[in-house]
């Protein structure tokens, strides 16, 4: 698995607090969600797939309780940062598609404000990260630049040049951001002119009648916008013949229709756009299309050009040319000495940490040493903790695009463990005294002869030595980290970081450039909302929550998830409300943006078929616990724990005559949860054990994963129930052609 | 699928408008097909597009706009708009002097007629039952008593069952042998009453005050729905989803209906849930002999379940067709397009499966030629006019 890792949960457990007792909603659960792809989590309702999601966003119930485990994005362990730190993160960075689109939304603001708002309020606090990302990295890397000339004298750069070709690195940049953005915001008006334009023909065509004034008026509205003068380019005196014969068929149509003047708004009449119309539109919709065919600028280099020479002008020359011309200019000029600079700075400081990791390395051995021997005071374990952490901080390369999880949290979970251990160290004893009273308490009453309608609460000890244990995988788990880099470090690529750091101040630069205004921000989200499929979203846009049916407001609910371009979207059942077809779109519509915007997604659902559709990967969740985890074609195909197998075949597909396995009984209470295996007591395969103990995950692939007793070497073999063996061979006959 | 058997309900070209302002809302418009006895009727579309309207229609929930309803020969509820509507054209018509004084006298006199009628049936319906069911017991009781002759203690016994019988009787209408199970198991559950109370309540209502009886009645349902009696004198807050979906179940059965209405009872619930229910209603089928109206939108779901299916798109009936048949040869492009939409579990097809997108302007042209609902092979129906329907029998070959 060379992919990179976006979000890793490991052993996370969290429980609700009830008057009942402590609900152990979710047991242990660990699993990695990789850059671009769904992983689905499929179980009944209660077996802790949405309070898995929820403790990612950060927004638990009251009652709940955090007792281990971490859940890591991007440097940061999600269930310790500060609400400040995650307000950062909720809604910009991982955004989620909630089940209930009614206490989702707020029933006393206007649907469009709700679209727009996180759009405005993100966009003002990204413009502000961006700088403060951009600047930081920057200033770092001129930092490393200094110290690396300092190092290698003779590289013909003096240290004073570092500071010029950085600062002109950050002007042109921007600069070049605001050429293209300008560029491609004429441009996305262009698309959305052809499609209106080939909407209002294709009407025309069948005879339909439209209000053919608006469309002309929106018409009009989006050719203006098509300002951008590298966009225009030679076709300024064409348009501006087009938008005067706009004007002339929008007056004509205008006399057509009668107006009738009401109290609120006014009504419009329908009409057949009349053959004038269709001519001039069709002339616009030809030169809108010619425009957008032309190859587009590169505004990198461009931008490098119209730094250094403000008075000239590009936007004339065809985009080839000027594209050689700049990017020539840029090569010579900046561009080969900057990199060269950049590459001698990246390696140096690669070196350096390889140096600072093997430090560490050797720090980390020690420190193993130092709680393996065991018997050590609190004060000694706190300054080897920090010692050791400031050493594994040090080995971090500040240069390094993609934040490593482990090292960063490293820190707080070593010291967390270190501080379990004393906890448990100095209550160990009071819990056994409690628990040893108790017995003998209960005893007591019990040989007396009367009834006890209580249970011993079981103690909650941890031997030390799997304290140590614990403390000492921590430890290694950073260090093999460090080991491997060590390793491979003969293989680096300083040219593949250079790349990255360029790409990461582009994008953040973009950030810093990028203004949302509420204008355009409405129009993005009537664009998005037709997008979801609201249907008249300009008029719907200034309506309230309650006017909206349930799907409606579903789909409302997916337009604010996706209107902050979120980089991991959790969906908590967003389709169980909705039929078929409206189901089909907002799963197209989810894939779409996955892959454009290569988004991470958790994907919530009871629905296999859907499952099916949408998933990478499967992690099948019970009680609390993932019982079988795998690549969507190993579930489907090879399903292994019993739990997935009742799954599939409670579903009836369109082949299905027999009767439904329906699953009996229902999921276990969890304020007491089961010894074993905790499907053991509906399981129809369920052997002793499963009653007794609980079954280790085993491997069937190096993607797969079940615990069940089944799999182990000793277990009988056990047939598949029919009804999936029956679906599987049908499926593999086919290969994926069902029919039509 | 035999088509001889007796056809229990028959719905007629009906409609059902919805007041929106100056404008009408057409909710269900010109839907018509028929339910065999001992059937199960799917019916499925997106949301919105009349199906749960149609299903309210037939039990009078709502006051039909036009049409007509029919279950077992009676016509059980008829709407007027229609027969209005021929007047108000006449009149029109007359002015214009399409049409001369006596052909509109007597348009608008055989219009007349139809809406008298029509209102008399719908009051009539019940009474006629009532009676039917009186003379029935009239004629059990008489040969009873003949044979009781002489037993005082025994005739009186049997005369009080007698009146007792009477009583319900002339209580009961004949809608109640259509039942509904409503969708959503927590909405349509009253919080405040305990499980007995719900199941017997139709029964009460029905005049049957035997308490033991009642008793007995609402033990042998919720055992015949998978509950125990204990769960008799619980509310339905202490039920989870499928248990509470059941008690709608038997809500339902225990007026022995000869048919039920199934209003999307399995959407609201848990997938290993879903088929416990699903059994449980072929289950019932196969025992009491019901005959089901399924309302849907999990077309994998209406397939395993029904006979015949019918689709509808915007308060029309596009296409209606055994069930196999259906997936077969669907004929109108919306029924294909809803096809396409179903989520199957394998993953390989899923990856490559693309949907077909309807859009109703594009596919026809209904200037000129006006469509209408027609047969193109034995039992299948689709929506179409001349144009289509031949291409449609061409497509069927």
């Amino acid at each position: 698995m060379n992919k990179e890792i976006k979000l890793s949960v490991n052993d996370l457990k969290i429980s609700f607090r009830t008057d009942a007792g402590k609900v152990q909603a979710v047991r242990n659960i660990s699993f990695d969600l990789y850059k671009g792809e769904t992983l689905a989590i499929v179980g009944e309702s209660g077996s802790g797939k949405s309070v898995t999601s929820k403790a990612i966003m950060g927004i638990s119930a009251g009652n709940s309780i955090y007792e281990g485990g971490e859940i890591l994005y991007d440097g940061q362990d999600l269930v310790r940062i500060p609400e400040e730190e995650m307000h950062k993160l909720r809604g910009d960075k991982i955004a989620m598609i909630f089940q209930d689109p009614l206490s989702a939304l707020n029933p006393i603001m206007r649907i469009g404000k709700q679209i727009t708002e996180a759009m405005l309020l993100k966009n003002k606090a990204n413009r502000k990260e961006g700088r403060v990302a951009f600047n930081s990295l920057l200033a770092e890397l001129s930092e490393t630049m200094k110290k690396a000339l300092a190092e290698t004298p003779n590289a013909g750069v003096s240290v004073s040049d570092v500071e010029k070709y950085i600062k002109t690195f950050d002007d042109f940049n921007i600069q070049a951001i605001k050429l293209e953005n300008s560029y491609n915001e004429a441009r996305t008006a262009a698309e959305e002119m052809i499609a209106v334009i080939e909407d209002l023909l294709f009407l025309t065509e069948k005879k339909q009648k439209v209000d053919v004034v608006a469309t002309l008026k929106l018409i009009g509205r989006r050719l203006k916008e098509i300002d951008d003068k590298y966009f225009v380019s030679k076709y300024a005196d064409t348009l501006k013949a087009h938008a005067a014969a706009l004007k002339k068929v929008l007056r004509a149509e205008r006399k057509k229709g009668n107006f009738v003047k009401k109290l609120v708004g006014s009504r419009t009449v329908k009409n057949e756009a009349s053959p004038e119309t269709v001519e001039v539109l069709e002339a616009l919709e030809k030169t809108a299309k010619d425009m957008l065919e032309q190859p587009q600028y590169n505004f990198f280099r461009i931008g490098y050009y119209v730094y250094t020479h403000p008075e000239t002008d590009l936007s004339q020359m065809p985009a080839e040319e000027a594209n050689e011309l700049a990017g020539k200019f840029l090569d010579e000029d900046y561009m080969l000495s900057f990199i060269a600079l950049e590459k001698i700075a990246v390696q140096y400081s690669f070196n350096k940490t390889i140096q600072n990791k093997k430090a560490a390395i050797e720090a980390l051995e020690s420190a193993i040493a130092f709680f393996k021997a065991g018997d050590f005071s609190a004060q000694d374990a706190d300054a080897t903790c920090k010692s050791v952490n400031k050493s594994v901080l040090a080995a971090i390369d500040p240069l390094a695009v993609v934040k490593d999880n482990v090292a960063y949290t490293f820190g707080g979970a070593l010291q967390r463990e270190v501080e379990k251990y004393f906890f448990y160290m100095k209550n160990n004893p009071k819990e056994e005294a409690r628990f040893a009273r108790q017995t003998a308490q209960r005893e007591a009453l019990l040989a007396k002869g009367k009834t006890v309608d209580w249970q011993i609460v079981p103690k909650s000890v941890i031997e030390p030595d799997v304290q140590i244990e614990t403390i000492v995988s921590v430890l290694n788990r950073v260090m093999n980290r460090f080991k491997a880099d060590v390793e491979s470090a003969d293989s680096f690529d300083a040219d593949k970081r250079c790349v990255e750091i360029i790409d990461y101040l582009k994008e953040k630069a973009s950030q810093v450039v990028y203004t949302l205004t509420k204008r355009i921000a409405k129009e993005k989200a009537i664009k998005l909302m037709e997008e979801v499929g609201i249907p008249e979203a300009r008029m719907r846009y200034r309506q309230y929550p309650f006017e909206f049916s349930g799907g409606m407001r579903q789909r409302i609910v997916i337009a604010i998830a996706l209107s902050a371009n979120p980089d991991i979207l959790i969906c908590d059942e967003p389709t169980t409300a909705l039929d078929v077809t409206i189901q089909a779109q907002i799963l197209e519509l989810i894939n779409r943006l996955k892959r454009e915007h290569n988004l991470s997604i958790i994907f919530i659902t009871h629905d296999l078929g859907v499952v099916a559709n949408m998933a990478d990967r499967i992690a099948v969740m019970y009680a609390g616990k993932i019982v079988e985890y795998g690549t969507a074609e190993e579930v489907f195909y090879n399903p292994q724990h019993p739990y997935t197998w009742a799954l599939l075949s409670s579903m009836p597909d369109l082949d299905t005559n027999e009767k439904l396995d329906a699953i009996p009984g229902t999921p276990p209470n969890m304020i007491y949860p089961p010894v074993g295996d905790a499907f053991a007591e509906r399981n129809k395969y369920a052997m002793e054990i499963d009653f007794e103990m609980q079954p280790p995950m085993y491997e069937v692939s190096p993607t797969h994963f079940a615990a069940t007793w089944l799999l182990h070497p000793n277990a009988p073999k056990v047939e598949i129930p029919k009804i999936i063996t029956e679906r599987i061979r049908r499926m593999k006959e086919r290969g994926g052609n069902h029919g039509e | 699928m035999e088509n001889n058997r007796e056809v229990l309900l028959k719905v007629d070209h009906l409609c059902q408008y919805f007041r929106l302002g100056r404008k009408d809302l057409k909710a269900v418009d010109d839907v018509s097909f028929e339910i065999r006895k001992g059937e199960t009727f799917g019916l499925v579309g997106e949301s919105g597009c009349g199906k749960t309207t149609t299903g309210r229609s037939i039990i009078k929930l709502y006051n039909i706009t036009s049409g007509n309803v029919y279950f077992k020969g009676q016509r059980i509820g008829a709407g007027t708009r229609s027969y209005k509507d021929a007047i108000k054209q006449a009149k029109k018509d007359l002015k214009e002097n399409k049409i001369t004084k006596q052909e509109y006298a007597a348009i608008v006199e055989k219009n007349r007629a139809l809406i008298k009628d029509a209102k008399a049936d719908s009051k009539e319906v019940d009474r006629q039952y009532v009676e039917s069911l009186l003379r029935s017991l009239e004629e059990e009781y008489a040969e009873k008593f003949r044979a009781a002759e002489g037993d005082e203690k025994q005739l009186k016994a049997l005369r009080k069952e007698y009146s007792n019988r009477c009583r319900v009787a002339q209580k009961s209408r004949l809608i109640t042998q259509i039942q509904m199970i409503f969708q959503d198991p927590i909405a349509s559950l009253d919080p405040r009453m305990t499980v007995r109370d719900i199941i017997a309540e139709g029964l009460v209502i029905n005049g049957i005050t035997d308490k033991d009886y009642i008793n007995e009645k609402v033990y042998e349902i919720l055992e015949t729905v998978g509950l125990v009696r204990e769960h008799a004198d619980r509310y339905p807050h202490e039920f989870s989803g499928g248990q509470r979906q059941r008690i709608g179940i038997a809500r339902a059965v225990v007026m022995q209906p000869e048919m039920i209405i199934a209003d999307e009872p399995i959407s609201a619930l848990d997938v290993s849930i879903q088929a416990q229910v699903i059994n449980l209603l072929n289950d019932l089928r196969e025992r009491l002999g019901l005959t089901i109206m399924f309302i849907a939108h999990d077309l994998s779901v209406v397939k395993y379940f029904s006979d015949r299916i019918g689709v509808m798109y915007f308060g029309k009936m596009v296409e209606l067709a055994d069930s196999d048949e259906l997936f077969k040869n669907p004929l109108h492009p919306y029924t294909r397009s809803l096809l396409s939409a179903i989520p199957l579990p394998d993953p390989v097809y899923e990856k490559q499966r693309t949907r077909i997108h309807y859009n109703p302007i594009a596919e026809h042209d209904y200037s000129t030629d006006m469509p209408s609902f027609r047969e193109i092979t034995p039992g299948h129906f689709v929506y179409c006019n001349n144009a289509e329907e031949e291409k449609y029998k061409q497509q069927v070959k």
